[in-house]
């Protein structure tokens, strides 16, 4: 057992947990962030995707005990961070994701979500094929992904009436 | 009774539609964007123990002796659970309840649930599982459902009326199938062979329970069916059904694998009662792929005899279904592989005879187009042939067999709206058919395949005739409308679904619904998610149920307007006169004078089906109040040199008679057409020689990623149906069957090769390829 | 959630920190780079080890950089994402850079790390399982038992390089830079291996891989990796090969390397088979004559088991095909070979 500060969604957490556990753990269990899903057990969904320093990373194969001072974000994180920025509602991409019904069942879309984030920070007009490669490590079982490609363009047209 | 009110299908307020029709946002879709959604694993509670399984190394073996001591002394483990305890049988389908907790005397496959163990923390349930000692005798193992048809010894389960590995025969006859063989101008007889695929929906199974010290039990849980969860842990837990609650907590994907009672509910359950504290259990993926209750294995004899027109005379079936170990909805299955292939064509004569057989595998069960997507795909082929044989186009002999709306089919199925053959119009315009089939360079083809499936059954699972749906609604002072469905959203938009109709209805926004589904103790009874029934039932309960509360907000209005209540509408949330136009009222305002003039508002509204089916033995089950038509059209490439199939595009039209919400039906025709693409190319749930499951793991069960997955075109076709909600019928199942055949046939018209054994391997291609230049 | 054994996590600065955190306790200890080979296989109880020593705070182990006269040094720390972007790198090793392309899925690569995908562990579908599962079958050979399940009597173990990486890297003939309790080492990568699946390597798993050098290439040096596998992401290779060719002032191939993967328990050169490819010029017959050569050598030499998922026999039909295209590939500078 450690104390580790983790800097997740912009605080700082003081967080007690075993050194074994991942990040995933942690977060879920440990600070109630439920946002960040378990779908494989062990790297192969892409469901507990999160952002490291702006990098989407797998928190089901992070140690905790491995990422402090490291800048965390997870899907919670969005809404605030919208907001604190100055915007209103919901975090664009959320917003498009919503707007285009890629949200099925859901389980996937946290992780999906914070993929397309990352690539529109990096590439903020990004082809159809630019889309399936950065999406390639989340596997969605319900939309056949043609709904969160309409989203990831809709967000990056910013027409979100 | 009010159950069996047709609604109609136009517009309530002679306004056109306001809601229905239109891309309205999902109610819960902002939740799961951001991450407030909760599923089951979400649920954490003060004092909450760990549960972990421990499960059959052996595929089929008596157990002789279990002790449980050393884990019980293990220190963090505050319960321990083994099958004696809980030994009442259930099963999904009442006839057949082979099936308990955890095993009692034999297991029945790698991976059947034998222990269970409550610990503080993961960890601590972990080890405890292994120092859990069971002494086995192991027994002889059926792995091939061959080979079970064929061996009454050992019997996978011992204590039934037939000493053999038979779970189910189903052998009916529809005119006389033998008569036109001689009569034929062609005759086509193949073998056919569908493999063993699974759901893989994205969250795993999870539990979480909690008996209270008033001796109630709730039980949260990752299921399609909370009802038959409610009755069956009654049974098996013999608890009054009034002391438990099952409650759906937000579903991460379903697609039937989560609609059979499964181990960890009943386990959960009795832990929590037995330690007195809350108990959570949360699969692993590979304890997902082991529970199972996927596509059913089929190997299938067809044999079609056609007139030189093309017109088919005759379709003679007989099916081998693998079960696995346990019967889940066997029953149904065994009766669906025949029963449901009676359209969209116009067969004269039919005959099926089907046999589901136990073996030593995981148990397999009702997967997305449950029953008969196998049938379909071997179906669909053979018509492909006959119309090659017979040098007619494709489509052109999928519309000559035609079975025609309002009509009824060889096996008595009531067929309401038909919109096949605009499907199949539209697939031949968007893939530019005419100018392309046959005439694409060697290595690229299209293919075509059309299909049906039920919008719901009016087999209730378990005989009754009480409502198959039903929904209550709530009035409050604010302007809400709270809905209370049965109604399992699993992700296919079920809680939206009423949202919309409701908000029609009534003529308010959907802003103003809030919708309370699938918890026993809140809501009114629906069967589940499962059968394609939910938009079709739920919905018309819901129409059922808004539809009597409107008559009371309207009298209400048109009593303090002193006007004809033919001149109040409500539109939009507001209330206007139709007899002066300047006169209004919010919705909100129309609700407090119906409460004023009736007291506390609410209504109920309910779904039954009509009297359907064949007057014979089965003759119930396959019967739907409506079914939807599909067709598909798919574009393939054949790597000649590596035998890689890709499938470029697939133009997909179904006929969900009207479209509640297109984008929501869109996105359940493209899951479903990218579902069945990745059976035909990449997906196994394979067996090793050990009879354990070679890969259980999202790694080595390989659903398709982004890059992987086909264009998909999705095409709505509205067949406005007169019994269903508005007119819909289902979306969310039908269009997984022609995609499979669709992408068979390309491949002939690719390379010319007749596959007819799933899946199609690049080495089964390379293999045909070799065997096409060899004949040549 | 499968869990990860219980161990204690350690965080060295340096190097020689990091190794000695390896030595100084009697149980087993294991470094963790990305995470995304080792974390798996400890969730699946296939190593247990009392202590994990993270290498995320060593600087040493991060960068990539070139020396005056152009050879390479890539930090093991270095990402497959980095290493995949990096734009001198892909202009020097374009095989190296394609095959870390192909690596996994995006999120693994930009979690695992150059040095974790050269030291990764073999695989064998008998092998990457759960406790559970593997002691359903008495476990096998590589760890807790002692058959094998690829080879029934097999003493041997034969599970395989599965690393994207490594053949890219024989074929640029990387050396690898070590730290160990009696200093640094540098070897030729070539003479890392050993064929024995349990561990496929000639040093121990506490010595350091610390950084790669790969030295500048011929002028004109082109190459290429060819990969199959059933999808277009995730999944781990199920034949890979890469392939340098260099070219002389006329044109001809003056020197060429192959070297394929996921075959046994080391990655496998093809050294005869390169040298059918010198002297013959991309575009003229003798190239395509000699890449038929090649391929139907390296089919010949190349013998894929059932050690890893996917039918061998096909497997072994796609060595020669694999061959063919990812020769053509190089020579027109294209690639990788990749079915999507």
């Amino acid at each position: 057992m450690r104390v580790l500060r983790l800097h997740v969604n912009g605080d700082c957490a003081e967080v007690a947990a075993p050194e074994h556990w991942t990040l995933l753990e942690v977060l879920r269990y440990k600070l109630g962030l439920t946002g960040s899903k378990q779908g494989c057990d062990k790297g192969d969904c892409g469901a507990c995707t999160v952002l490291i320093d702006g990098v989407p990373t797998l928190a089901c194969l992070s140690l905790a005990a491995t990422v402090e001072g490291k800048q965390i974000t997870t899907i919670e994180g969005l809404v605030p961070a919208h907001r604190a920025a100055g915007g209103e509602g919901v975090d664009p991409v959320q917003n498009a994701f919503d707007k285009t019904g890629a949200l099925q069942c859901g389980f996937c879309q946290p992780g999906m979500i914070l993929s397309a984030k990352a690539l529109l920070a990096k590439n903020p007009n990004p082809s159809l094929k630019e889309i399936q490669e950065s999406l390639a490590g989340n596997l969605c079982r319900c939309t056949g992904y043609t709904q969160i490609y309409e989203a990831v363009v809709l967000a990056a047209k910013g027409d979100l009436a | 009774m009010a159950a069996r009110d047709q609604h109609g299908s136009e517009a309530p307020w002679d306004q056109g539609f306001r809601v229905i029709g239109k891309e309205n946002r999902k109610v819960d879709g902002m939740a799961k964007a951001t991450g407030e959604a909760i599923y089951t694993d979400d649920i954490q509670l003060p004092g909450m123990l760990h549960a972990k399984m421990l499960r059959s190394p052996h595929a089929h073996a008596r157990i002789l002796s279990i002790d449980t001591s050393k884990a019980e002394a293990l220190p963090g483990v505050i319960g321990v659970l083994v099958g004696a305890e809980l030994p009442v049988r259930y099963g999904v389908i009442p006839w057949t309840p082979d099936e308990t907790a955890l095993a009692v005397d034999k297991v029945r496959f790698i991976g059947d649930e034998v222990a269970a163990v409550a610990a503080l923390d993961e960890d601590t349930a972990n080890a405890a599982i292994r120092l859990i000692e069971v002494e086995y005798e192991i027994l002889e193992s059926i792995l091939d459902a061959e080979k079970a048809l064929i061996t009454p010894e050992p019997p996978i389960h011992e204590d039934r009326k037939r000493r053999d590995n038979i779970s189910k025969h189903v052998e009916l006859e529809f005119g006389d199938v033998e008569a036109q063989v001689s009569s034929a101008d062609i005759v086509v007889e193949e073998d056919y062979s569908f493999h063993s695929t699974t759901h893989a929906a994205m969250e795993p199974h999870c539990a979480v329970a909690v008996a209270n010290s008033d001796g109630r039990l709730t039980l949260w849980s990752s299921t399609q069916i909370t009802h038959y969860v409610h009755r069956a842990l009654a049974r098996v837990l013999q608890l009054d059904p009034a002391r438990i609650r099952v409650i759906q907590p937000c579903l991460g994907g379903g697609f039937g694998g989560k609609s059979d009672p499964f181990s960890l509910e009943f386990v959960v359950a009795q832990l929590a009662i037995k330690t007195g504290r809350p108990v959570k259990m949360l699969w692993t993926r590979e304890e997902v792929f082991y529970a199972h209750r996927g596509r059913h294995p089929m190997k299938m004899h067809y044999r079609t005899t056609a007139k030189a027109d093309g017109t088919i005379t005759g379709v003679d079936a007989k099916l081998l279904i693998d079960g696995g170990a346990y019967s889940s909805f066997g029953l149904v299955t065994t009766y669906y592989s025949g029963q449901l292939l009676t359209g969209p064509y116009d067969f004269p004569n039919y005959r099926f005879d089907s046999t589901r057989v136990f073996t030593n595998r995981p148990p397999n069960g009702p997967k997305r187009g449950h029953g008969s997507v196998q049938p379909r795909f071997a179906f669909e082929v053979q018509l492909d042939e006959i119309a090659q044989r017979l040098n007619i186009d494709p489509i052109e002999i999928r519309r000559r067999n035609f079975l025609g709306a309002h009509t009824e089919t060889v096996n008595g199925q009531r067929i309401t709206s038909n919109g096949f053959l605009e499907c199949l119009q539209e697939v031949e315009a968007a893939s530019d058919w005419k100018a392309r089939h046959g005439k694409l360079p060697h290595g690229r083809g299209i293919g075509v395949a059309g299909s049906m499936y039920i919008s719901g059954t009016n087999y209730p699972v378990y005989p009754n005739k009480m409502p198959q749906a039903g929904v209550q609604l709530k009035i409050d002072r604010s302007g809400l409308v709270t809905v209370f469905t049965g109604g399992n959203d699993i992700g296919q938009g079920s809680n939206s679904m009423v949202a919309y109709l409701v908000a029609e209805e009534l003529g308010i926004q959907p802003s103003h619904i809030k919708v309370i589904a699938a918890d026993t103790d809140l809501c009114p009874v629906d069967l589940g998610a499962y059968s394609s029934r939910v938009t079709f039932m739920v919905g018309n309960a819901a129409i059922d149920a808004a539809r009597k509360l409107r008559h009371k907000l309207v009298e209400a209005v048109a009593v303090a307007w002193d006007v004809a209540q033919k001149d109040v509408r409500f539109m939009d949330g507001t209330v206007v006169d139709l007899s002066a136009a300047a006169r209004s009222m919010t919705h909100v305002e129309a609700f407090h004078l119906a409460e004023e003039m009736f007291d506390t508002l609410g209504s109920t509204g309910a779904y039954n089906t009509p009297t359907l089916g064949g007057d014979y033995r089965g003759g119930t089950i396959g019967s739907a109040p409506a079914y939807s038509f599909t067709a598909h059209v798919a574009e393939v490439e054949v790597d000649t040199e590596t035998g890689r199939i890709t499938v470029h595009k697939v133009w997909a039209a179904h006929d969900c008679g009207r479209a509640l919400n297109p984008m929501i039906v869109r996105g359940q025709i493209e899951g479903s057409t990218y579902m069945g693409a990745a059976e035909v190319v990449l997906e196994s749930h394979d067996l090793n020689r050990f009879g354990l499951h070679a890969g259980p793991s999202l790694l080595d069960y390989r659903i398709p990623t982004a890059v992987d997955t086909p264009e998909l075109a999705a095409r709505i076709i509205e067949s406005i149906d007169p019994e269903g909600p508005f007119g819909a019928k289902e979306a969310g199942e039908g269009p997984l069957h022609s995609t499979i055949p669709a992408i068979a046939n390309a491949v002939f018209d690719a390379v010319g090769i007749r596959l007819r054994h799933l899946p199609f391997t690049p080495a089964k291609v390379l293999a045909a390829l070799r065997a096409k230049e060899e004949q040549a | 959630m499968l869990r990860l054994p219980k161990f204690e996590v350690k965080n060295p600065a340096t190097v020689e920190e990091a190794v000695a955190m390896m030595m100084e306790i009697h149980g087993e200890a294991r470094f963790l780079a990305g995470g995304t080979d080792l974390n798996p296989n400890m969730k699946h109880g296939l190593f247990t080890p009392e202590r994990i020593v993270a290498l995320g705070g060593i600087e040493e182990m991060f960068g990539v950089g070139f020396d005056e006269s152009g050879n390479a040094r890539i930090g093991a720390m270095v990402t497959l994402a980095q290493v995949e972007q990096h734009p001198d790198l892909r202009r020097a090793f374009p095989a190296l850079c394609q095959a870390a392309k192909l690596v996994s899925s995006p999120q693994l690569r930009n979690m695992g790390t150059l040095g974790g995908n050269v030291m990764l562990d073999t695989r064998c579908q008998w092998y990457n399982q759960t406790y559970f599962w593997r002691n359903a079958l008495g476990y096998c050979l590589k760890k807790d038992g002692s058959k094998c399940h690829v080879i029934e009597g097999g003493s041997k173990c034969v599970a395989a390089a599965s690393n994207d990486t490594a053949p890219a890297l024989m074929t640029l003939n990387a050396e690898l830079e070590f730290a160990t309790t009696s200093g640094r080492v540098r070897m030729p990568l070539a003479d890392l291996w050993q064929a024995d699946g349990i561990w496929n390597k000639k040093i121990p798993h506490t010595d350091l891989l610390v950084a790669l050098h790969v030295p500048k290439p011929a002028a004109g040096s082109r190459g290429a990796y060819g990969k199959l596998r059933d999808r277009g992401s995730i999944d781990f290779p199920l034949f890979g090969i890469a392939v340098r060719l260099d070219f002389a002032a006329d044109g001809s191939i003056s020197d060429a390397a192959l070297c394929a993967v996921a075959l046994q328990a080391r990655p496998w050169p093809l050294k005869k088979a390169a040298e059918l490819l010198i002297g013959t010029h991309p575009g003229q017959a003798s190239f395509n004559d000699a890449v038929e050569k090649v391929a139907m050598l390296a089919a010949k030499q190349c013998r894929p088991m059932p050690n890893i998922p996917g039918d061998h026999e096909y497997r072994h039909l796609m060595v020669p095909v694999y061959t063919r295209r990812t020769l053509h590939a190089a020579a027109a500078g294209e690639g990788p070979v990749h079915h999507i």
